[in-house]
């Protein structure tokens, strides 16, 4: 698939009438920009998150506490912020890649790890193997996570498309946004069952990275590598879904394999992701939509891009969280979902989704 | 969904309910009552029923009078008072919006009404809780005005007012959790405002919600024979003399006022509204004068049943009665869901 400017019907610097229409492929020039864009916020975001919290700790001292941790202030630095920042980057890729894939799989714009189930799946299951076994932690914790979010994507899916051949987008919503409900409930049930702290309940309801430490980088790496380079790898074949599955196949794609590898991967990215931090709100439904709007929806561009934005919205909304209650952390999750809620709201009311 | 499904759902009728609606109406209320007594008598600490019936009659003195009279007797009628507003509510809320889907949990006045009540109580904390009941209310009105909006264009859809519901219910629980986490409350508190629960309410509490059921409720019994004639579109009622979009409104703000006194209580009990009217149409039929009677009546059994497992699956541990609520309801949405789609 070109990127060159030459094969668009209408180029990027048209003005205010390029919104009506969603762009396949969009100029290398806007490509460029974005991502520069995007790479400036992140490096900022990170800098900011670094030398924030509770002990204030200056820029200058920041490159020494990251190679050379000596001073308390630099192993603050490095074993509480560094891996707190590194893990929100993660976290953000797996998400908003996951989610893009699933719009992309599902050809339903209202598709999320979160909206689907596939996030409270995995988040039940980790919670009820650690009810159950308090000592189980990695890996098998991550595997489990897995089999939930796999169990819970599939059960949504078939539900909503009982009964007729096209699952339309509203009511895959509405049936997964009810399995999540009844997922996050019993969950809860879990956790008042097993432990009585406020902190507990709202890091397995919403999310964050606010405990996070180096091992829990350790287990998540391997399986985030895995997935977005398998996502990257089925970025051309997502171009091709896009067209509809009858012209995929008349372009000699297997559109069933594309479906299956693309499902296979968001249950890698998201039980990961959910394993480690917890349910992050939204993060794989409006950080796709925001840079398809961007950057239009060719996946080989977008897929990329998802892994860098949903790492900045984490960041942020972790650094956000900070200033919430000081000088306690709060989950990252309350402020995405703060975000992103509203945007969903956005979503919910367009005529393509419902009609 | 189609109108010709709707009409169909209210045409049909299992025939026992339709020989015998006041035989079962009876019996169903009997149940409720019997259920009540034998919650009396579970909980933390058990108590035999004949002390609950001596607490009852007037024998105060001993302990086990105290805990059905202080602890287990607001419970019990908070129960039947939550259940029939939530769930009276919801009925007059499918009829009037005439969509299935439509519950107060589902177009977002319980999570609206939650967010307000929260806020005020955090903003003032002395406050006295009766004075929440206002705050939920507009709260409540608020969120459904939103819903109504966005998901208005060229009329609204059944389908497009649930799933704006959804997002807009979405906006105010992340609104709750954020008050939560800003303003730490004990755990029981914040489970109270995140899922709803009956746990430790008083007498007083009974009494901020009895005079809106005791009002509304015979009031919206009184005008069910609108709510028929809404049933059949706005053209045909506009043509039998019902000024439509009237009555329409003072109906949804009593359905409003309604969920938002029982959230006040409660917190945000899921499900109730959405479920119960429709196993009250299945049983008694579409007509509204049987099927709102019947709907309350399914919530208090579904509330009683929901706070009696809650409380008995673990004790001494309570599980908040919204979650139980969630548990039992959202397979039976997705029920609903799947059906409707055939």
């Amino acid at each position: 698939m070109s990127l060159s400017a030459g094969t668009l019907p209408r180029p990027a610097e048209s003005g205010d009438g390029e919104h009506r229409r969603p762009r396949i492929v969009t100029s290398k020039q806007r490509v460029t920009w974005v991502t520069a864009a995007l790479l400036l916020v992140l490096v900022a975001g990170i800098v900011w998150s670094l030398s924030i919290g509770s002990q204030h700790i200056p820029l200058t001292r920041l490159p020494g506490a990251i190679f050379k941790p000596d001073e308390t202030d630099e192993l603050i630095v490095h074993s509480i912020r560094l891996p707190r920042v590194v893990l929100a980057l993660c976290v953000g890729a797996a998400l908003a890649v996951a989610g893009a894939l699933m719009q992309a799989v599902a050809a339903n714009p209202l598709a999320a790890p979160e909206i689907m189930g596939v996030n409270a799946g995995a988040v039940l299951v980790v919670v009820l193997a650690v009810t159950i076994v308090p000592s189980l932690s990695g890996a098998p914790t991550i595997l489990l996570a897995f089999g939930g979010a796999a169990a819970a994507g599939i059960s949504v899916m078939l539900l909503a498309g009982s009964g007729r051949g096209r699952v339309s987008p509203v009511r895959l919503a509405l049936a997964g946004v009810t399995a999540s409900s009844l997922l996050i409930s019993l969950t809860q049930v879990l956790i008042i069952f097993d432990e009585n702290s406020t902190d507990s309940v709202l890091f397995w309801l919403v999310g964050g990275v606010n405990y996070a430490g180096w091992h829990d980088i350790r287990i998540l790496l391997p399986w985030l590598v895995f997935g977005l380079l398998g996502s990257f790898a089925l970025a051309r074949s997502l171009n091709l879904l896009a067209l509809g599955d009858d012209m995929a196949r008349g372009l000699g794609q297997n559109v069933e394999r594309t479906r299956i590898f693309g499902s296979a991967l968001v249950i890698v990215l998201c039980g990961a992701a959910v394993s480690v931090a917890g349910p992050v709100a939204f993060i794989g439904l409006i950080v796709p939509h925001i840079l398809r709007r961007l950057v239009g929806s060719s996946y080989t561009v977008l897929l990329p891009l998802c892994s860098i934005g949903g790492g900045v919205l984490i960041l942020y909304a972790d650094v956000v969280s900070r200033y919430v209650r000081p000088p306690y952390e709060v989950p990252a999750g309350v402020v995405t979902a703060l975000i992103g809620a509203p945007i969903f709201v956005y979503l919910a009311r367009r005529q393509k989704v419902t009609s | 969904m189609t109108s010709t499904t709707i009409v169909a759902q209210y045409v049909r009728r299992t025939t026992l309910a339709q020989r015998h609606p006041k035989v079962l109406m009876g019996s169903l209320g009997a149940l409720a009552v019997v259920l009540s007594f034998y919650s009396l008598s579970v909980g933390a600490t058990e108590v035999s029923m004949g002390d609950v019936f001596n607490a009852l009659v007037g024998d105060t003195t001993d302990q086990a009078a105290r805990i059905v009279l202080d602890f287990q007797l607001p419970r019990v009628l908070l129960c039947w008072l939550v259940g029939i507003a939530l769930a009276v509510s919801g009925g007059v809320m499918q009829g009037v919006i005439r969509n299935p889907l439509a519950a107060p949990d589902v177009i977002g006045v319980t999570k609206g009404a939650g967010f307000a009540g929260m806020l005020l109580l955090l903003a003032i904390p002395g406050l006295p809780v009766f004075a929440v009941v206002p705050a939920a209310f507009a709260g409540g009105l608020g969120a459904a005005a939103l819903v109504y909006l966005f998901a208005y264009r060229r009329g609204a859809t059944p389908v497009r007012i649930a799933l704006v519901g959804i997002a807009v219910s979405a906006a105010f629980e992340a609104g709750i959790r954020f008050l939560l986490v800003r303003n730490p409350l004990d755990v029981s508190a914040a489970l109270i405002w995140l899922t709803g629960s009956l746990f430790g309410r008083s007498m007083s509490s009974v009494l901020e919600i009895l005079p809106w059921v005791l009002v509304l409720v015979p009031l919206i019994v009184i005008w069910s024979r609108k709510l028929d004639v809404l049933g059949l579109g706005d053209d045909l009622a506009a043509g039998l003399g019902e000024p439509v979009e009237k009555t329409r409104r003072m109906l949804l703000l009593f359905a409003v006022a309604l969920a938002a006194s029982a959230v006040a209580v409660s917190g945000t009990i899921g499900f109730i509204g959405l479920i119960a009217p429709h196993m009250a149409r299945r049983v008694f039929g579409g007509r509204h004068l049987a099927s709102i009677p019947a709907a309350g009546l399914f919530g208090v059994l579904l509330m009683l049943f929901a706070d009696m497992l809650g409380r008995g699956l673990a004790p001494p541990l309570e599980i908040p009665t919204g979650l139980v609520t969630a548990v039992i309801g959202g397979p039976y949405f997705l029920y609903l869901l799947v059906k409707t789609g055939k």
